[in-house]
Parts: C-alpha cells; sequence; structure tokens
C-alpha cells in the first residue's frame, strides 16, 4: 500500500558554500512522489552536500526546497519529515535492535501499542524476526543497515534521503539490499533520493536519474535517457564487458 | 613463570601498602624486631570516632566537598567540551586546560589565595571547593572534549532527522552515549577534591578541615596508628566507587550478551 506521507519533492535554484567554494550551483529538479530519483557522481562532487542541505543539516545560501507543496526552508531539521540515511549503518549503540526502530515513534508520544505493532511490522518486512534485543555491536553490517532502514521507515518520512546506503557491503548482501528495498519502496510509494557511484545499483534502484558534475545538476527522465547520455559512463561500462567478452572467446 | 611472578610482584607492590595499613590499624603493640604485631583489637577506629574532634562531621564535609565539586566539574566540563572539541583552535585550547597541572598546585594556589583574600572567600569552604574546582574542570574538560567525534556529530543530526529537538536529542543520545564517560569523570573528579592537601591548607588557612588535612595532622603529632585508621578511612569512597564502577560496567556487559544469547 503506497504511503500517504510520501510527498513530491521541489528543489530550486539552490546555492551552497562550504567555506570558500561553491559546492552546489543552481541546482533545480523535481522528484514526483512515490518514485526514487538516482543521483550518480564521482566523490566529492557534491552529493552528499546536496541531501544534507535538503535535510536541513547544511544551511544553503541560496534557494528554495519545497515538500509536498510547501517550502522547508524556515523549518529546523526535526521538522522537515524528511530522514537522512547515512553511508554508515548508523544505530544507537546504547539501544538495541527494537529500540533503534523505535526510537523516532516513541519521539512522537505514540502508545507503547502502536509502537510495538509498528516496529514488529518493519522487523517482520524487513527479515528480522528474532533480533529484536540484540545491539548493533552484535549484529551484521546487513542486518545493520536493514535496521537503520526500517527506522528510517517507521517514521513515514515524506522524504528519504539515502547516501551511498549499500556502499560497505558484501557485494551478495549490496544485492540483497537493493532488491529489499525496490521492493518496500514499490509497496510502500516511498519518495526518495538515493545516492550512489555505482552505475548498476543506480540503474536497478531509479525510476528517474540525474548526475552531478562541478556542483551542477543535470536531470533525466527515464533509463534510456540516462544510458544514452555520455556522461553517465554507461557507454564505458558496456565497452568494458564487450571487451571482456571478446578476450574470453579468443 | 616470569609471568606469574611479576603478576605477584605487582599485586604485592599494590597491596602491601595496605595490608601495612589496614595491620597498623588494628594495633597498639607492634614495636621493632617482631615481625607481626604482638595483638589485634579495635580500640583505634573506636577512639578515631570516640574523639571528641568533630571526625564525623569532617568526613560529612569532605564528602559533600567532593560530590559538590564532582558534580559541578562534570557538568560544568561537559558543556564545555562540545564548544572546545569543536573549536577551530581546539589544540591550543587544550593545551591551556593542561595549564594548572603543569604548574604546582601551591603556585597556583598563592594565586588565587590572593585573588580569594580580596573577595573573603579565603578560610572559606565555597573558596577551597572553588579552587578544587580549578583542577576537577580543567581534567573533565580534558577528559569529556574526547566524547564528541564524528560518529557522536552523526547520531546526533540522526536523532535531529528522526524528529528529536534538542532536548530529546541530550536525553535520549548524548547522555546515554556519554554515561560511561560521565562516571569516570565523576569518579575522577570527586577524587581530585576528595585527596588534594595543599590547595585545601593554603586557601583554607586551618579553617576548613578535611579528611586528608585531619590525616596529616594525626601524622604530624606522631600517632602513626591513628593515621592509618584515618588513611583507611580516606581510601573507603574511593574503592567503593571503584566497586560501584566495575559493577555497573559488569552488568551493562551482562545485559548486552544476555540479549545477544536470547
Amino acid at each position: 500500500m503506497p504511503d500517504a506521507f510520501a510527498a513530491r519533492l521541489h528543489v530550486e535554484d539552490l546555492r551552497v558554500r562550504l567555506g570558500d567554494q561553491i559546492v552546489l550551483r543552481d541546482v533545480s529538479f523535481t522528484l514526483e512522489a512515490h518514485t526514487t530519483m538516482v543521483v550518480i557522481g564521482a566523490s566529492g562532487c557534491g552529493k552528499t552536500t546536496l541531501l544534507r542541505s535538503i535535510a536541513g543539516l547544511i544551511a544553503a545560501e541560496h534557494g528554495r526546497v519545497v515538500l509536498g507543496g510547501e517550502s522547508v526552508d524556515d523549518l529546523a531539521a526535526n521538522r522537515r519529515r524528511i530522514v537522512y540515511l547515512n553511508q554508515e549503518p548508523l544505530l544507537f549503540p546504547h539501544l538495541n535492535l527494537f529500540e533503534n526502530i523505535a526510537f523516532g515513534l516513541r519521539l512522537r508520544r505514540l502508545s507503547e501499542r502502536f509502537v510495538g505493532e509498528r516496529v514488529s511490522e518493519l522487523i517482520a518486512c524487513l527479515e528480522l524476526t528474532g533480533l529484536e534485543r540484540r545491539y548493533p555491536q552484535a549484529l551484521s553490517g546487513g542486518q545493520r543497515q536493514r535496521a537503520a532502514f526500517g527506522r528510517a521507515l517507521a517514521v513515514d518520512p515524506a522524504l528519504l534521503l539515502l547516501d551511498e546506503p549499500f556502499s560497505n557491503l558484501d557485494p551478495d548482501t549490496r544485492a540483497n539490499m537493493q532488491d529489499l528495498f525496490k521492493q518496500v519502496a514499490r509497496e510502500r510509494g516511498i519518495s526518495a533520493l538515493f545516492v550512489t557511484h555505482d552505475l548498476k545499483e543506480s540503474i536497478r534502484i531509479g525510476d528517474s536519474f540525474a548526475i552531478l558534475r562541478d556542483g551542477q545538476l543535470r536531470t533525466f527522465g527515464d533509463r534510456q535517457a540516462f544510458c544514452a547520455d555520455e556522461q553517465s559512463g554507461v557507454d564505458r561500462e558496456a565497452a568494458f564487458w564487450r571487451m571482456v567478452a571478446g578476450a574470453d572467446q579468443k | 613463570m616470569m609471568r606469574r611472578a611479576l603478576a605477584w610482584a605487582l599485586s604485592g607492590t599494590l597491596v602491601a601498602p595496605l595490608f601495612l595499613l589496614v595491620l597498623l590499624s588494628l594495633t597498639r603493640h607492634w614495636t621493632w624486631p617482631a615481625l607481626l604485631p604482638a595483638d589485634l583489637q579495635t580500640r583505634q577506629w573506636r577512639d578515631l570516632f570516640a574523639l571528641n574532634n568533630g571526625l564525623g562531621a569532617i568526613v560529612l564535609r569532605s564528602l559533600g566537598m567532593g560530590t559538590g565539586v564532582a558534580v559541578l566539574a562534570t557538568a560544568l566540563g561537559f558543556a564545555t567540551s562540545r564548544s572546545v572539541a569543536r573549536h577551530p583552535h581546539q589544540d591550543r585550547l587544550l593545551v591551556l586546560l593542561h595549564l594548572p597541572f603543569a604548574v604546582s598546585p601551591v603556585v597556583l594556589g598563592v594565586s588565587l589565595l590572593y585573588a580569594f583574600l580580596r573577595v573573603h572567600l579565603a578560610g572559606h569552604i565555597v573558596g577551597v571547593m572553588l579552587a578544587h574546582l580549578v583542577f576537577a574542570y580543567a581534567y573533565a574538560v580534558i577528559l569529556l572534549s574526547s566524547f564528541w567525534n564524528p560518529q557522536v556529530q552523526s547520531l546526533t543530526e540522526l536523532a535531529v532527522a528522526l524528529g528529536a529537538g534538542r532536548r530529546h536529542v541530550w536525553m535520549r543520545v548524548l547522555m546515554p552515549l556519554a554515561r560511561p564517560l560521565l562516571t569516570v569523570c565523576l569518579l575522577q573528579t570527586f577524587l581530585i577534591s576528595w585527596f588534594d592537601y595543599a590547595l585545601t591548607l593554603l586557601i583554607g588557612g586551618g579553617q576548613v578541615s578535611t579528611l586528608t588535612i585531619t590525616l596529616y595532622q594525626y601524622f604530624n603529632s606522631g600517632d602513626v596508628r591513628l593515621a592509618a585508621t584515618c588513611a583507611l578511612l580516606l581510601l573507603l569512597p574511593p574503592l567503593a566507587a571503584l566497586g560501584l564502577n566495575q559493577r555497573l560496567r559488569s552488568a551493562t556487559v551482562a545485559t548486552r550478551l544476555e540479549a545477544w544469547d536470547a
């Protein structure tokens, strides 16, 4: 069932300066509700800065962020209904898995019964059943990332910002997490901005695409347009695999 | 074999002085060349509290001063350490904070005494506590500044993104995360005040009696056995605090291991 809270994001002329350097130059784009936009770009190109400024963790020098038709520029980060999921699967080390997922719900003073039901549902959905009482140090990397994902989903965010969330996982766990994300995003109709530098991951996950380069963002409405663009790197990737296949045949 | 011998030597070095104090506190007749005391009795312990010298009040005052200094230093130090850890000149500030420990307490005490005399704090318990606080506060800031690492910053941002306001961030994230370090800080700053002699004597000017000062008085009067009994009394709170700290740590580890097994 699509999440009723997920909202449309519109970013207009966003400019962010860190120290003397302008990291984002007049970035504008729209993310439709219940879809995932993947942003790719080289390391240090400003992908994390883009997410952090939308989340309200960095102040923008100029521009507007509109979520669900309302400007969130004047709202503190804790009031934007945007959850930022880090590259590191950060769990609160003093809380067990259940308490970690329940963290955001308990801040909202919801009844313990509701919290229990909601968290149990997410634990089952994310295949974490039986690990409820474990502390983060007793969980694997994949389990920690799933728990962090569940904690983000628990609060029904209007927008989910994912900053290379699977980059520290081994290839198998990473593929499993990509499938799980796609499934949960489709079932719950999540609005998400997903940053990665992995081309295959971007194509697997994205409904729409964007390339961030030199502080400027170019968007693509569908996979074909994205793959056809030279800057996406799809051509180079395909040429590489053709060369490998050709070498094997010889 | 060598390792076992070293372990015994280390244990002996640490335990022997305490054992000697216990024996001295439980005997009146132990003269050279006897290897062991001629008698064992509790008279000195009874004398210590029976003497009309207000020792009970001194113990309570020392405990109160130590607790007050520890709570103030830890609370102020925790708040200050955050600013220090985020300051662009953090290294220089930390060097500055080491200054009280780089000079002798007596040297610092003389300048504090001059200032306290002008504001009528010399010879007063508040003045002595403020003098202790200079050292305890600097120590607390140095110790607690290590807490504000990038991971704590990320966890704080995460809590904010999940909807936590400033109060929730402090109560539900920062305080629980810092609790082990805060416990250590409370304990250490308590000990700074509890064991202090030079500053207490200088600023207190004989008007503020603490257990450490009383211990020196017994020693100077030549009653080594009463001094030994008093020294054991001085060791009780730190040992109790260490034991409590160990129990708390063990309980936390046990809870987490139990959760792992479940």
